[in-house]
């Protein structure tokens, strides 16, 4: 006998991630452009993350096997910090010491539904979460504006209009 | 919905998660949390499924989400599969019940493990049951547990199960030998 199986899509994985992970912020939003075109942009993480996520001003990937990575990442700060990762198309989670972060798209009509996520490793994180709901809220609207618009400018510049 | 659905094995057994993982899951590490959803979201999705039918995606969302958030309270990582089973078959019933999707009805036929009803379609048969029926269906025949067993599970007692799985099937027989002999 066979019995039939639902699929779960790595936005809802990175959900189940951001509600797990104590004082995570977590956003989405839609993307005017296909996920193909957002991907080969996302995919490529030293040109795509300096710029979209906050206070990352460069990225560079020291080691690769298969979807697993790691990467030096500066801050504007100044501030290095080394990062483990995993990537794969529409899939993407990263982290130090103290930070993490993931972003999950998936195909959603011509355009890409976006989840990003965010969050510290500090102790005590379960009970400071609350406190950092309007931060968060705050910063999540940052972030939707940076991809909206990182993705708007590549439509002015030749891409697929919107 | 369906056509984004594919049939899989229910053989195909939960996959092996090293102890190292799970205790690193538990510690916040968020690339063990990934290797951790990554090894359970299969099964999850497969107890799911049947259960929620419609909600399954739901449903596997909010057992993840469960299972993640009381990770810390898992003492012995061998008992992991044990433990999501029982979150996965409480979260896809109530995940189906509170869903105006669905319309649960009186169970009145439930099939035997090797009644070919359920080869000819599993599907059709588990829209006429209700989500607790479809559960203990799940749990028997997808997972080997006794009506008993599963009954625990749920919460409902064992005698009440026995009986009215004896009755279903008595029924689910009887129907499927008068529409046989009518071909």
């Amino acid at each position: 006998m066979t019995w039939p199986i639902g699929e779960i899509d790595d936005l809802r994985r990175l959900r189940v991630l951001a509600a797990a992970i104590p004082g995570a912020m977590y956003v989405e939003t839609d993307l005017p452009a296909r996920f193909d075109d957002v991907w080969q942009v996302l995919g490529d993480l030293e040109r795509a993350l300096p710029g979209l996520v906050p206070d990352v001003r460069s990225v560079r990937v020291t080691e690769q096997h298969g979807e697993r990575f790691r990467a030096m990442i500066r801050g504007r700060s100044g501030l290095r910090a080394p990062f483990d990762g995993i990537l794969r198309p529409g899939w993407c989670l990263m982290q130090s010491r103290f930070v993490s972060f993931g972003i999950a798209v998936a195909p959603d009509g011509d355009g890409t539904r976006l989840g990003y996520m965010s969050g510290f490793r500090f102790p005590g994180m379960r009970i400071l979460g609350p406190l950092l709901v309007p931060a968060n809220r705050l910063l999540g609207r940052v972030v939707v504006r940076r991809f909206i618009t990182r993705f708007d400018r590549d439509g002015d510049s030749g891409g697929r209009p919107m | 919905m369906l056509d984004d659905q594919r049939a899989e094995s229910a053989t195909a057994g939960p996959v092996r998660v090293p102890d190292a993982t799970i205790r690193s899951a538990q510690r916040g590490d968020l690339i063990a949390l990934h290797d951790l959803l990554e090894a359970i979201t299969p099964y999850v999705r497969r107890l799911c499924w049947p259960i929620a039918l419609q909600d399954a995606p739901d449903a596997t969302q909010e057992t993840l989400i469960v299972v993640l958030r009381k990770l810390g309270t898992l003492r012995e990582p061998a008992a992991l599969f044990g433990w999501v089973r029982v979150i996965a078959v409480r979260e896809a019933v109530r995940v189906a019940r509170q869903s105006s999707r669905t319309a649960p009805a009186e169970l009145i036929e439930l099939p035997a493990p090797d009644d070919p009803a359920l080869t000819a379609d599993i599907r059709d048969v588990l829209n006429r049951l209700s989500p607790e029926h479809r559960a203990v269906l799940t749990l028997r025949d997808l997972e080997g547990l006794d009506e008993r067993a599963a009954g625990e599970m749920l919460g409902v007692p064992a005698g009440t199960v026995r009986s009215r799985l004896f009755r279903a099937r008595e029924s689910f027989r009887r129907a499927w030998r008068t529409e046989g002999g009518d071909r």
